[in-house]
């Protein structure tokens, strides 16, 4: 066994690609053992990856899987997506439903809307810094802390719903009131549906870009923004070297505190973007029990950064997988072919020909007799 | 990858030819990403009883060649035949602990032992997972010690096997491992460079440890770029070049210029000269000021002991002394990298106990660091991205145009061989990452240079470069420059004023032109 001095561009690609299809064919065969139809699963899995409700995991993820990326280049393991995505939209559901009541001002909504975007964006990066003080002042692995402070989030957020952002209009739910409709950034289309399955397939396409055209906006920008970091940013050069070595950046005369708290905020605050206009535009008021309101991007978006090898080209492309493994899961439910496990199960098959298929991409292996 | 296929069955017709070869590598290639050939078809034959130099300037592929050796690096083509008993045997080297089962050792510049455990720890851990002289996981420590007292005592080295190896010198941590290669009973000792950083005294000694050996019939391969190192001590030479092997000399029927001329060409070979460079005759204003400094080693023990010294602009002032007497910790406190314990240190007008080391770093001073690969690069990044990171100091934006053009100068001006500026450094030779180090510290120093041993892995050409480099840059823009060297040879080429430290203390000033033999007293008093 060798560790490969070069590893070919190429393997990256390979690597994920076959990762997923070994993957695949583990979780199809534990289904096998079930006594469920494979085929069955698999059209299903395979319809998934075509399927247009997919376009809106594939938007958050990818803003999402950009932010993880800039701290995990710096080898800052930020597991705390959850917590920076949902506390950020306590400002949002304050401004929109408390604040500014747009039956006084109604030319304001831009505004406000952007408004929201930024102390979202603010919310996340706070979020975020409090782990980010833990790692540079005291030594705190920034792992348990970010995880921790999920569950904070989850509290709090919570909290507020039962407590001071309970709705006045909810016939007995527990939830906030609905955001205003001016507030709102879905643009509703309606089309047909009508014809072959590829034009059912287009139409239904384009209802869904233009329901959630302010998430396409958002992850073009944030991934621009994660590009642009990368490549010219000077702190973005710092990031990276954080990542492959501290002890150089502060013989630079750098500051490796502040590069940890910056990295770490920039995460934070894209990913409060993120939930922000997540709000905005999709769930447009915060129900109880927030941490069932998504399949917990904030972990999925791990995957997708992990899945991309830290590589930026890669992250659409491991959004896209992502997202449509999550929509499998669900339509796999809906089929009646197993429950949330099995979306659970697909993943974690993934997961493991992923790590094994990584190894091999790092490593030689070579079988002597 | 590669094409190196093991078989078990014997070629006899070379066994027969010849009796005393024990290693034998054939048609050896290797190739690296980019337009970067490692070794073309190197052929090389070790004998028995032998030492072999290998000589070549820096990316010749003398590492490239001794790593494939000990299974660090596999060859795209080539094979390798080892004597095994009678026969010389075709064999796959596919790790450094498949190498060692084979007979192989190699020793390299960094020892390669474990800190914080003793010296019998850390030899027991290569003979349990060895399981060699019969030592297995639950053999005890005991058994243990007793091999290496009779071993040690056999090849005359003295060491305590329970001191912890933080507490030793780099010559005894040199020591240990050569101890460490006679335990396993290696056959065929490489050494990479591993003399290279020892004081003239210890390496004599250690010489003589390598006579013993290769009069018991071991063969010793010893990667050196000091010819005179390869005259005194081998029988052999052989000569690299751009990954061919030029040649192969008998030691006692050639002269250190034609070695020379083999390792550089005609042309090259006559930049090399020892001469004394200018000193100048006037100085400038105090530019680093240290009054009465103490500072602590990485385990907390003094190493600097109450140290005062004034480098003035437009001077060189020099260092030498052995390794591991405080110039480290002393570099790295001026330039704000090390706590000082007490004492006060100004460059230019900055504080360092305040500033630190980005006060430092802002008014333009280069480093070049002890730990290159700790403080000098950030090895997954290119040369471009380290050039960047330690000269853009503001803005937002990185103007990569005009870092693009900084690094190629460097890399044309100080001869790095990179396939391009975007290739990460760590996939450069040791001597090109130092020459990287060199060329950008010396480039970002406006008002100071702090530097310790600035070419000891470099080859003789690219040294003699950086010392002219650096002494015109002193004079001509009027830098105050700082160099701790464990080669004398250099700070007696390069110095205006010269100290020794010795245990933690500075003794001097000396003058330029001071004997030799004076400040080597002073270094081993």
């Amino acid at each position: 066994m060798l560790k490969r001095k070069i590893v070919p561009k190429y393997y990256t690609w390979i690597s994920t690609v076959a990762s997923l299809t070994l993957g695949i064919l583990v979780y199809l065969i534990i289904t096998l053992l079930a006594g469920i139809n494979p085929l069955e699963v698999l059209v299903n899995i395979a319809r998934s990856f075509i399927s247009p409700s997919i376009v809106k995991d594939f938007f958050v993820l990818i803003a999402m899987g950009c932010a993880l990326l800039i701290s995990f280049r710096a080898a800052l393991w930020n597991i705390g997506g959850e917590g920076q995505f949902y506390i950020a939209m306590i400002p949002g559901v304050l401004l929109t439903l408390f604040i500014f009541n747009p039956r006084y001002n109604p030319a304001s909504a831009p505004l406000v809307i952007l408004l929201v975007a930024l102390t979202g964006a603010i919310m996340g990066a706070l979020w975020a810094l409090i782990a980010a003080l833990f790692r540079a002042y005291l030594k705190i692995d920034e792992v348990p802390v970010t995880l921790i402070l999920n569950y904070i989030a989850y509290y709090i957020v919570n909290y507020l719903v039962f407590g001071p952002f309970k709705g006045r209009y909810v016939y007995g739910y527990l939830r906030t009131d609905e955001i205003p409709e001016i507030y709102r950034l879905n643009v509703r289309i309606y089309l047909p549906m009508r014809g072959d399955p590829l034009q059912v397939a287009l139409q239904g396409l384009t209802v869904q870009l233009a329901y959630y055209i302010a998430l396409l906006i958002l992850a073009v920008v944030v991934y621009a923004f994660t590009w642009w970091f990368f490549k010219y940013c000077r702190l973005g050069l710092y990031t990276k070297i954080h990542g492959s070595n501290p002890s150089y950046l502060q013989a630079m005369g750098v500051s490796v505190n502040h590069t940890i708290l910056l990295a770490m905020t920039i995460s934070g605050a894209l990913i409060g973007l993120t939930g922000s206009m997540y709000l905005l535009s999709e769930l447009g008021r915060i129900p109880y029990e927030i941490e069932r309101q998504t399949a917990g991007y904030g972990y999925l978006a791990i995957l997708v950064s992990w899945l991309s090898l830290l590589d930026l080209k890669m992250i659409p492309f491991s959004a896209y997988i992502v997202s449509a493994l999550r929509n499998a899961g669900i339509a796999l439910q809906v089929a009646g072919l197993g429950g949330v496990e099995q979306s659970l199960l697909l993943i974690g098959a993934i997961l493991l020909t992923y790590s094994i298929t990584r190894f091999l991409v790092e490593y030689e292996v070579r079988v002597e007799w | 990858m590669s094409n190196v296929v093991l078989s078990t069955s014997v070629d006899t017709s070379i066994a027969e030819n010849a009796e005393n070869v024990i290693l034998s590598a054939r048609n050896i290639s290797k190739s690296f990403p980019g337009p970067v050939i490692a070794l073309d078809r190197v052929s090389l034959d070790l004998y028995t009883g032998e030492i072999l130099a290998l000589l070549g300037e820096n990316g010749s592929g003398k590492s490239t060649f001794v790593k494939i050796l000990y299974g660090i690096y596999t060859p795209d083509h080539g094979e390798i035949l080892v004597r095994i008993g009678r026969v010389l045997e075709k064999v796959v080297i596919s790790s450094p602990a498949d190498a060692m089962s084979k007979g192989i050792l190699m020793v390299s510049q960094v020892p390669q032992l474990i800190s914080k455990l003793t010296i019998a720890e850390n030899i027991a851990l290569t003979l349990t997972s060895l399981r060699l002289r019969g030592v297995k996981s639950f053999t005890s420590l005991t058994k243990i010690l007793k091999i290496i007292c009779e071993e040690s005592e056999r090849i005359g080295i003295k060491i305590d096997p329970n001191e912890k190896v933080y507490n030793l010198t780099y010559t005894q941590k040199q020591l240990v491992e050569i101890l460490k290669a006679m335990i396993v009973d290696a056959k065929i000792l490489l050494l990479d460079e591993a003399l290279t950083y020892l004081p003239l005294l210890e390496r004599k000694r250690l010489y003589q440890a390598l006579y013993k050996l290769r009069d018991q019939g071991k063969s010793i391969v010893i990667i050196t770029h000091k010819i005179p190192e390869a005259m005194e001590i081998s029988s052999r030479i052989a000569v690299l070049r751009a990954g061919k092997l030029v040649g192969v000399v008998n030691t006692q029927e050639t002269t250190i210029d034609q070695v020379r001329v083999m390792m550089f060409g005609e042309e090259r070979a006559k930049q090399i000269s020892y001469i004394k460079m200018q000193t100048i005759s006037s100085r400038g204003e105090p530019r680093i000021v240290v009054k009465d400094l103490h500072v602590e080693d990485d385990y907390g023990r003094e190493i600097v002991k109450g140290v005062d010294l004034t480098v003035h602009a437009g001077e060189v002032v020099g260092i030498a002394g052995i390794a591991g007497n405080g110039q480290r910790e002393l570099l790295e406190a001026i330039v704000g990298l090390r706590k000082m314990r007490s004492g006060e240190i100004y460059v230019g007008n900055v504080n360092v106990k305040k500033k630190g080391v980005k006060g430092v770093r802002e008014i333009g001073v280069g480093f070049i660091p002890d730990r290159l690969l700790e403080h000098g690069i950030s090895p997954e990044e290119s040369i471009l991205e380290n050039i960047a990171a330690s000269t853009v100091r503001s803005g937002v934006n990185i103007p990569w145009n005009v870092i693009e053009e900084i690094s190629r100068e460097l890399i044309n001006l100080y001869q790095i061989l990179t396939p391009s500026t975007r290739t990460p450094v760590k996939y450069l030779s040791g001597g090109n990452i130092l020459k990287t180090i060199v060329a950008r510290e010396i480039e970002n120093a406006k008002k100071a240079l702090v530097a310790c041993n600035p070419t000891r892995t470099l080859d003789e050409v690219s040294a003699i470069y950086v010392r002219r480099k650096i002494k015109e840059k002193t004079v001509n823009e009027n830098l105050a420059v700082l160099i701790a060297s464990e080669d004398l040879d250099e700070i007696l080429m390069v110095s205006d004023v010269i100290y020794v430290m010795n245990s933690g203390r500075l003794y001097g000033p000396l003058a330029p032109e001071t004997p030799r033999e004076e400040v080597e007293k002073l270094m081993v008093m």
